[in-house]
């Protein structure tokens, strides 16, 4: 019974950093996919000076650690722009991710077939106008599966922006861990979260995978 | 190709400025308006700049009771974050306190992030180049401690004379053993046993091997109370240096109040007080 009752406490105590955890990820995940489809566009499809700037960028930060990437944006650049914590580790967790996402576009739109751009520019369409409403689209439904594997990454990446700060569910554990001296009971609780919003993740994007499956 | 190379820039562009937009709102309205001098200069006038935000941004890493820690109700809880609130308080000034990674605590300090660390820290040589630190608020204290059924009496340290003796390899109290007793020819030095870790120095002195262990005060009562040794003297004297709280480089003016406020705390009895609240010896 007071198993019980410490373990509802913690859960009560860790489970405030969840809205944190859930946020910075999505917010990451969006910035990340901006970057990455813009990234993966000019890759396949760029003048080769944007080629070239895209494929830089995607080896630059592919070959940092996201927390290095995280500790610049919020040491040197926020000197400039006031970043609060919260913005700063997940906007750099976003721009991290883009890499990756460049990297998972780009695969998806080389795997289009090129049939399809001789023909979209065949009946009269523009080279954006083909990879807007032919090439995208198909791309899109390829990278689906490997995007998924990205967010549920991302999603343990986020344990990294306590480094500037942001009380997220890991560091919540961690307090509760220091006060009490049972590190089982808090690190136990933050592993049943992440695995829920895990489950969750995969989840949604299995259904979203199900939804835009070729039918034949 | 032209045209389609312009969308891109112009898409690129516009997350770059979405990523910018980003970090004005006032999501968190924790900060005092954008800063945008370096760091270095701001150090200047720093009080002031306290007194005008009419608030104190302190760093700590929450995770070392009883200084710091973060109750059930997630408040900031502990020795120094009484003392911090306290000071604040004689300050005039409202005090915001941040949780974040003890290795994150300095660097936040010299980008301006924070105004002061207080996080039981010790103002080493290492620390003095990068921050400035105010007088220590509470001294490092060393304790002497013997098997439960011992019957060894202690005022003074050097009271340990002859005793067989267990210390943590490397430490400042085992060099106070070796300058203060082994060189003065009060202990034979085959009667001084060097440990990697304070507690199996603790294990050897329940089983009898040492008649006393010399070491840092709080982990000591610590392990007196887990193992039932007997704790026989609390002590300045072979301790070194003390707990200070960290404040930008070269901010004079707020080294100067806080050494101040702290002074005036300390002799007025305030961090007695909290010292006995918390159970500190």
């Amino acid at each position: 019974m007071e198993l019980l009752q410490d373990l509802l406490t913690t859960f009560n105590f860790i489970v405030q950093g969840l809205w944190v955890t859930v946020s910075v990820t999505a917010v990451a995940l969006t910035v990340g996919l901006a970057i990455g489809l813009v990234m993966a566009v000019a890759r396949v499809y760029g003048h080769p000076a944007l080629q070239l700037a895209a494929s830089a960028y995607s080896v630059v930060v592919r070959a940092a650690p996201v927390i290095v990437i995280i500790f610049i944006l919020f040491f040197v650049i926020s000197r400039y722009v006031n970043l609060p914590p919260f913005w700063a580790g997940a906007l750099a967790l976003g721009f991290a991710s883009g890499a990756y996402q460049t990297e998972i576009f780009r695969g998806a739109l080389q795997a289009v077939q090129p049939g399809q751009m001789i023909a979209a520019r065949a009946i009269g369409m523009s080279r954006l106008q083909a990879i807007q409403s032919i090439v995208l689209p198909q791309a899109l439904r390829l990278a689906l599966p490997a995007w998924g594997n990205e967010a549920t990454l991302v999603l343990k990446d986020s344990t990294l922006v306590f480094a500037v700060g942001v009380p997220e569910v890991l560091r919540r554990a961690q307090q509760v861990s220091a006060r009490t001296f049972e590190p089982f009971l808090a690190f136990g609780v933050a592993l049943l979260l992440y695995l829920a919003l895990t489950l969750i993740t995969t989840q949604a994007l299995r259904w979203l995978e199900r939804r835009y499956r070729l039918q034949i | 190709m032209k045209k389609q190379m312009l969308i891109i820039l112009a898409l690129i562009a516009a997350i770059l400025a979405i990523s910018a937009c980003g970090g004005t709102p006032a999501a968190q309205p924790t900060q005092p308006p954008a800063q945008p001098t370096q760091p270095a200069a701001q150090a200047e006038g720093k009080l002031a700049q306290i007194r005008a935000a009419g608030k104190l941004i302190v760093g700590t890493s929450a995770d070392y009771p009883p200084y710091e820690s973060i109750d059930a109700n997630g408040n900031f809880v502990g020795f120094d974050m009484d003392l911090i609130r306290a000071i604040g308080e004689k300050l005039g000034v409202e005090v915001e306190i941040r949780d974040m990674p003890f290795d994150s605590l300095i660097a936040s300090l010299q980008e301006g992030k924070i105004d002061a660390v207080i996080a039981a820290m010790q103002a080493t040589a290492e620390r003095d180049e990068k921050v400035d630190f105010t007088i220590p608020y509470r001294m490092t204290k060393d304790a002497f401690i013997g098997a439960g059924d011992t019957t060894i009496v202690m005022t003074k340290p050097e009271d340990a004379a002859g005793l067989i003796i267990g210390v943590q390899t490397g430490t400042v109290q085992e060099g106070w053993v070796q300058k203060n007793l082994v060189a003065t020819g009060l202990t034979p030095a085959d009667k001084v046993f060097s440990y990697e870790r304070a507690d199996q120095a603790a294990l050897d002195l329940a089983s009898g091997r040492l008649q006393l262990v010399l070491m840092d005060a709080e982990p000591a009562l610590e392990l007196a109370k887990q193992n039932g040794l007997k704790v026989l003297l609390v002590t300045e004297k072979t301790a070194e240096g003390g707990k200070s709280i960290a404040i930008p480089e070269g901010a004079s003016d707020l080294k100067a109040e806080l050494d101040r406020i702290i002074q005036g705390l300390i002799d007025d009895g305030t961090v007695k007080a909290l010292e006995e609240k918390y159970g500190l010896p």
